[in-house]
């Protein structure tokens, strides 16, 4: 019996594998090319704050939160803000949602048997809400191991067009 | 007999394709009846996946739905946008008529019956 541990890869291993098989077209921020990134990133915001600053890893600010660091993405329409993250094979009840002093962090934890071998993993991330978002009005889905957050603008944040009288 | 793959271990078949697909994780496991595959492909719909086994060759896609709805704009991107390309290449005879599969949030699990010559089996000393 092998006594390898049956633990399911995290996004982290995750990011390694798929860089060593030099297959990756993102660019995770915790590889070696953070500051490209960040430029492309921050440059479509530059004078809005607020937005800028719209990621944040918990991790960074405080040290000793556990869990993996778990990938993201964002997109916005007209109405609204939505974070998207992977978490193939986890259930509603394997993941937590809160809001806390404007920060969502999204957590997820998961124990499996698999015959002899257990294995848990916990996986986290935070990411800032951005001023103008309708924060009573958040709502999360969970469909094909795709967690979408959808965080609603509200309503004078949203674009609008002013008629010259 | 718990195998876990590496790209490695596992040695899938090479495959001459260039479009744009990334491999997903896998992990094998395995008991005296069937090959257990789990592969994580979140975003593939049911009608994304397409399975193929030719000479042994088992060959796993998962289309993610990428178009992206109109006035969407992307702030942020970490997640891999590709769609899912997996190749293994089969030692043991599997019955193909009763390989069963199962996606299941954002996981595709096959399970391989071993044909009856590929069980392990007992000789009695006489």
């Amino acid at each position: 019996m092998s006594r390898e541990r049956n633990t399911i890869p995290t996004p982290k291993l995750k990011t390694k594998l798929i860089q060593a098989m030099k297959l990756i077209r993102t660019n995770p921020s915790n590889l070696g090319r953070v500051s490209d990134f960040e430029e492309w990133f921050r440059h479509p915001f530059a004078g809005l704050p607020s937005l800028g600053n719209f990621i944040n890893n918990l991790g960074e600010v405080f040290p000793g939160v556990t869990g993996d660091r778990l990938a993201v993405d964002v997109h916005e329409d007209k109405d609204n803000y939505f974070a998207s993250f992977e978490l193939p094979g986890l259930k509603k009840e394997d993941v937590k949602i809160e809001l806390n002093n404007g920060l969502l962090t999204v957590s997820a934890e998961k124990r499996e048997k698999n015959g002899d071998n257990e294995s848990s993993y916990s996986l986290t991330r935070s990411v800032s809400v951005p001023d103008g978002v309708n924060v009573e009005a958040i709502a999360a889905k969970l469909e094909d191991g795709i967690l979408t957050v959808t965080l609603p603008k509200a309503e004078h944040r949203k674009p609008r067009s002013i008629t010259l009288n | 007999m718990n195998t876990t793959c590496s790209p490695r271990t596992c040695a899938p078949a090479t495959s001459g394709v260039t479009e744009s697909l990334r491999k997903p994780l896998y992990n094998v496991n395995g008991n005296a009846e069937a090959y257990e595959v789990r592969i994580e492909m979140p975003g593939v719909p049911k009608n994304g996946v397409k399975l193929d086994l030719e000479d042994n060759i088992l060959t796993v896609r998962g289309e993610r739905n990428t178009t992206v709805p109109e006035g969407m704009k992307a702030l942020h991107r970490e997640l891999s946008p590709l769609s899912y390309l997996l190749r293994l290449r089969l030692n043991t005879p599997v019955e193909e008529d009763k390989m069963t599969a199962k996606l299941e949030d954002g996981v595709l699990t096959l399970r391989l019956p071993l044909k009856e010559v590929a069980k392990p089996r007992q000789i009695p000393v006489l």
